[in-house]
């Protein structure tokens, strides 16, 4: 109270410290919030371009649409593989999602059992942020409207229809097609650097890659291209919009069509019934493949979904390799169905067929005993009689009149020891042998490097070294039973309707049309004439519409010391495989079969014939000219079938009218001497 | 102004409708177009709704403003005599927040007294200013450049500092100790002591960075430094801030246009991120309409501090001006992405009772400042001058 305590001065000397320091201060801030509006106008003005492209980022939603994947037909356009809608239960892995909670949530709406629950969990514990885990497949329509109707309180999880491929004839064609199953880590690794791969898409929950067969090999022509619908989202992900001017459609992928027969591939895999093997049937006219079979299946469908563990193992570990194609990977020795080609390289060589060797049931030749299948023997034997009888005893002793280049040069004209371009991988070459091969395979071993003579007499009657698949087995026939052309089998008709080369392009086979008459005679005798190794199973009951073929044994083990093959029973693993080559009609071949049974036992016969002649009904009766044929008998002389065999053109429409008499000029050069009329 | 020349009878200026006319209208209009600016971009935030924000913020503006007017009727000389008061309240009340307070979010900032649940960090705001002002203006202006009396004011802002950042509140912590050396500053602290103590906080900021501060803390400074690091983690708030203020460009999408704030991408888009709504939708003329309307306000509040004819009414309103524009300051280097995330709203815009209240009541004290500024203060000691 008593004295002022601040003195004038220093009032204002405060005072002007005051001022000059607000002046400072209110400096400072006019300069910070000049510095704001610098960065605004650096973020606004600048780099507003930038901005706007993420703002539309966050705001539009690009949500892919996986494309249909193209359909997979038969020549005749029945769908062999396409897709059925398919409701699915999808999980969002978003921020600040509590999967436990949804989870619950979900199983009181649909049935989701422990197991699967702790699954989904791991997957979305594993999966990266934002990416869908798919929880449940196949919902029924109540259970999938259960959800939508409950999906605004339950906004990480998406209920929708998506496409799912379907085999419709479950195993028949499963391991021609193949199936598709779920991207795995691996598919991912490597498609990660190729451009042409959409990545987005092979992230896509209900997109599914080709695994197997044509699946895989036109996997990126079956797959289409991604569509997107255009939305409207906030921050958390939900729809807020839709937007369809902005929608892009997808792009379904293209049509496969294959040059098989559904009813024939079924047929197949139906007679083949509990045995192991494959059937492929050709048309001998331009090489398409009509049915390739390997029995036993499986169901693609099941792929799709995924298999469980015990399913996988109880495919994985069947003694009959269910998921093995035995068509196409499955070689065997050839046994007798190989004899036809050494009869051909026999006449080649310029063997006379006339000249007749004794089968007494064995021959000896360089210090053992050569048996012939049938133990009392066949006598005199020529060429013809020699392919009818299967007689091991002429093919031993002619083999090594021509030597081992001159069989192994007709194998390989007729196709064996080959890779076809069928469109899909998974070939087994085989071996045809020679002496230059056994220098090639035996480098480190230079005793073995040289060919013994005691091989070739094996090498006459198909076993030894020697080692064929199923297809090879066709072409052969079908190259036989054409007479001209080295024909190729095709198995894709066309892609996205463009049509792929035929396999009738080919050149010519470098055998006389005469020799290979010959050796057709023979192979009509083996079903025709009664003493023929397989006439009572190659009957067609088809009028005058006959089969030939040849029956082969391929040995498992050796039967030194054993007398009677037929009567030696053994356990599956152990018996014999069973082969049938045969071709149709026999004077106008049109389709061609080869039948190998795994360990069907002694005789091609047996096992095989039987199932050849049913897949080739099956095949006769879909041709309308044949059938056209067997309904309406062209009324043809009974005196003089030799002239018909080659007759009727195929181009010939025998639509009702007798077929015009076309053996005067057609056929190059038939030969009279055609023995099939005499062994009648 | 027109008015002051003819005011020179003793008591004519205690007149209340005298004291009425004297408050700057102008001050108040602007404070009245940024708070109606607000409440526009909450109506356009909540889908073009008065609900839940707008109607609320422009309510709390008006009873807000009626005691802005009413605090400017209080006498300087009853600021003066409450300064310390409010400071001790301040001071308790933070004390027993830390011993009684509610915890949210993980910090304890909150207590209830009855009916009411408020931030004793506020009082403190407006306590810190009011005492450190009644402190200096009993101070010789040699002993407020350098004196061993400095270390009172100094304990003064020190030992709120500690109480809030202990809380953990850093942002209302830095505030309060920003606000402090303001005034220090402004009374006329020693420039070698300015330099020595930005020279020491150059050295200790980075090893209490690292050491001193909570995980969340440090990692908001860390995103800051390198948002992309993690842009839909912690970077994710200053991403989404630039993409709203980027995507606005020079005249913004439109009124309710704007597709980072109306789809949620913008976080706390009606709070501590209005600013990038308003970017985003009004554009850079919007933005910079808006700073320059913050500039006037803290301009006219400078000036108002200038002419007081007190050193207590000076340092007052010019604390309480600090205040603010260390507001908009941090508001906008945050939102810009010039700054760390820290819970600093930008007054009078953002959503939110509590600032604004602080606020308004430090305006309110400003006004007073500028009606009473012819008023004699009391000396230091208490005697009149």
């Amino acid at each position: 109270m008593s004295e002022p305590s601040i003195f004038f001065f220093e009032v204002n000397e405060r005072q002007g410290v005051f001022h000059r320091r607000a002046f400072l201060l209110g400096g400072l801030t006019g300069a910070g919030l000049l510095a704001l509006g610098g960065r605004l106008a650096q973020l606004q003005l600048v780099e507003a371009q930038r901005y706007q492209k993420l703002s539309a980022g966050n705001q539009f939603n690009y949500r892919l649409v996986p494309p249909p994947r193209g359909l997979i037909r038969d020549r005749n356009g029945v769908s062999l593989a396409s897709n059925r809608p398919n409701f699915r239960l999808i999980i969002n892995k978003d921020k600040g999602l509590d999967a436990e909670a949804v989870m619950t949530d979900l199983q009181k709406l649909v049935p989701i059992d422990e197991a699967r629950r702790a699954r989904v969990l791991k997957e979305l514990d594993r999966a990266p942020r934002k990416a869908p885990v798919v929880v449940m497949e196949d919902l029924s329509w109540e259970e999938f409207s259960r959800v939508n109707i409950r999906a605004p309180e339950l906004p990480s999880v998406t209920a929708d229809m998506g496409e799912v491929r379907v085999y419709p004839f479950g195993g028949a064609f499963a391991h021609v097609i193949g199936y598709v199953a779920k991207v795995s880590d691996r598919d991912l690794a490597a498609a990660k650097d190729d451009p042409t791969q959409d990545q987005e898409l092979l992230h896509h929950p209900g997109f599914r890659i080709g695994k197997q067969g044509v699946e895989k090999a036109f996997d990126k022509e079956l797959r289409g291209r991604a569509g997107a619908t255009k939305t409207e989202v906030d921050a958390q992900g939900r729809v807020v919009r839709l937007d369809p001017a902005g929608d892009v459609p997808p792009t379904p992928g293209k049509e496969v069509l294959l040059t098989l027969d559904a009813d024939i591939q079924n047929r197949a895999l139906e007679v083949m019934g509990e045995e192991s093997g494959a059937i492929v049937v050709m048309d001998v006219r331009n090489g398409d493949l009509l049915a390739m079979v390997s029995a036993p299946s499986f169901d693609a469908n099941r792929f799709v979904k995924g298999l469980s563990g015990a399913e996988y193992k109880a495919l994985a570990e069947y003694e009959r390799k269910p998921m093995l194609d035995k068509s196409l990977t499955g070689v065997f020795p050839p046994g007798s169905t190989f004899k036809p080609t050494v009869g051909l390289a026999a006449l080649t060589a310029g063997i006379d067929p006339e000249v007749r060797i004794n089968c007494g049931g064995s021959w000896y030749y360089g210090g053992r005993t050569w048996r012939c299948w049938e133990p009392r023997g066949h006598g005199s034997q020529n060429l013809h009689d020699a392919i009818k009888n299967s007689c091991d005893v002429y093919f031993y002793q002619t083999s090594l009149k021509i030597g081992p280049d001159a069989i192994a040069n007709a194998a390989r004209a007729m196709g064996f020891g080959q890779i076809y371009d069928i469109g899909i991988p998974g070939q087994k070459r085989g071996n045809v042998p020679d002496p230059a091969w056994k220098k090639r395979a035996f480098k480190k071993n230079p005793a073995n490097q040289i060919w013994f003579p005691g091989e070739t007499p094996s090498y006459g009657i198909g076993q030894g070294a020697l080692t064929v698949n199923a297809l090879q087995l066709a072409v052969m026939t079908s190259r036989l039973a054409n007479g001209k052309k080295a024909l190729v089998p095709r198995l894709i008709k066309s892609v996205g309707g463009v049509e792929q080369p035929s396999g009738a392009a080919v050149p010519d086979l470098p055998f006389s049309t005469e020799h290979l008459n010959y050796v057709r005679g023979g192979m009509a005798a083996v079903a025709n004439d009664v003493r023929g190794t397989a006439y009572r199973q190659s009957q067609l009951g088809l009028g005058d519409v006959q089969m030939a073929g040849k029956t082969g044994t391929a040995q498992v083990r050796s039967y030194d010391g054993v007398k009677n093959r037929k009567g030696y029973a053994t356990t599956w693993r152990l018996k014999d495989h069973n082969l049938f080559v045969a071709f149709a009609p026999y004077d106008d071949p049109r389709y061609a079969v080869a039948v190998i049974i795994e360990h069907g036992g002694l005789g091609g016969a047996t096992a095989g014939a039987p199932r050849a002649r049913e897949v080739m009904r099956v095949a006769l009766l879909k041709d309308p000219e044949i059938r056209a044929r067997i309904e309406r008998p062209a009324p043809l002389p009974e005196v003089a079938p030799e002239d018909v065999m080659e007759g009727a053109a195929p181009d010939d429409p025998v639509e009702g009218v007798a077929p015009p008499a076309p053996d005067v000029g057609a056929p190059p050069a038939v030969p009279p001497t055609t023995p099939q009329g005499g062994q009648r | 102004m027109t008015l002051s020349g003819g005011l020179t009878r003793p008591g004519e200026r205690d007149r209340p409708i005298i004291k009425f006319m004297e408050v700057d209208w102008t001050f108040c209009l602007v404070l009245a177009m940024i708070a109606g600016v607000g409440g526009l971009m909450l109506f356009s935030i909540a889908g073009a709704s008065w609900e839940p924000w707008a109607d609320k913020h422009l309510l709390r503006f008006g009873v807000y403003f009626i005691i802005m007017i009413a605090l400017a009727m209080c006498d300087l000389r009853w600021w003066f005599a409450a300064a310390y008061p409010i400071y001790g309240v301040g001071l308790v009340l933070l004390v027993a927040v830390d011993l009684v307070g509610d915890i949210s979010l993980g910090a304890q900032r909150w207590l209830q007294l009855g009916p009411l649940r408020f931030q004793p960090s506020e009082v403190m705001k407006i306590g810190l200013v009011l005492a450190l002002a009644r402190y200096y203006h009993g101070l010789s202006s040699d002993s407020a450049r350098l004196s061993w009396r400095l270390l009172i004011p100094a304990a003064m802002i020190g030992v709120p500092f500690l109480l809030v950042a202990k809380q953990p509140d850093l942002g209302t912590a830095i505030l309060i100790a920003a606000t402090g050396g303001a005034i220090m500053m402004l009374a006329g602290l020693s420039w070698r002591v300015i330099a020595a103590l930005g020279a020491l906080a150059a050295v200790a900021i980075p090893p209490f960075i690292m050491f001193g501060l909570h995980d969340y803390q440090r990692n908001r400074i860390l995103t800051f430094l390198n948002p992309e690091q993690d842009p839909s983690g912690d970077g994710y708030h200053i991403l989404q801030s630039k993409i709203a203020l980027g995507s606005g460009g020079l005249l913004g999408k439109g009124f309710g246009l704007g597709s980072q704030s109306q789809l949620n991408f913008l976080p706390e888009k009606q709070t501590d991120f209005i600013f990038a709504t308003l970017a985003e939708e009004f554009g850079f003329v919007g933005c910079f309409g808006v700073l320059f309307l913050y500039g006037a306000v803290i301009f006219m509040a400078l000036r108002i501090a200038s002419i007081s004819h007190s050193h207590f009414g000076r340092l007052a309103a010019a604390g309480v001006t600090a205040t603010f524009s260390l507001y908009v300051l941090i508001n906008g280097a945050m939102v810009m992405g010039l700054a760390p995330v820290v819970g600093v709203p930008m007054p009078m815009l953002s959503y939110g009772g509590t600032v604004m209240l602080t606020v308004m009541v430090g305006f309110g004290l400003v006004q007073a400042v500028r009606v009473h500024r012819y008023t004699e203060v009391t000396s230091g000691k208490g005697s009149l001058m």
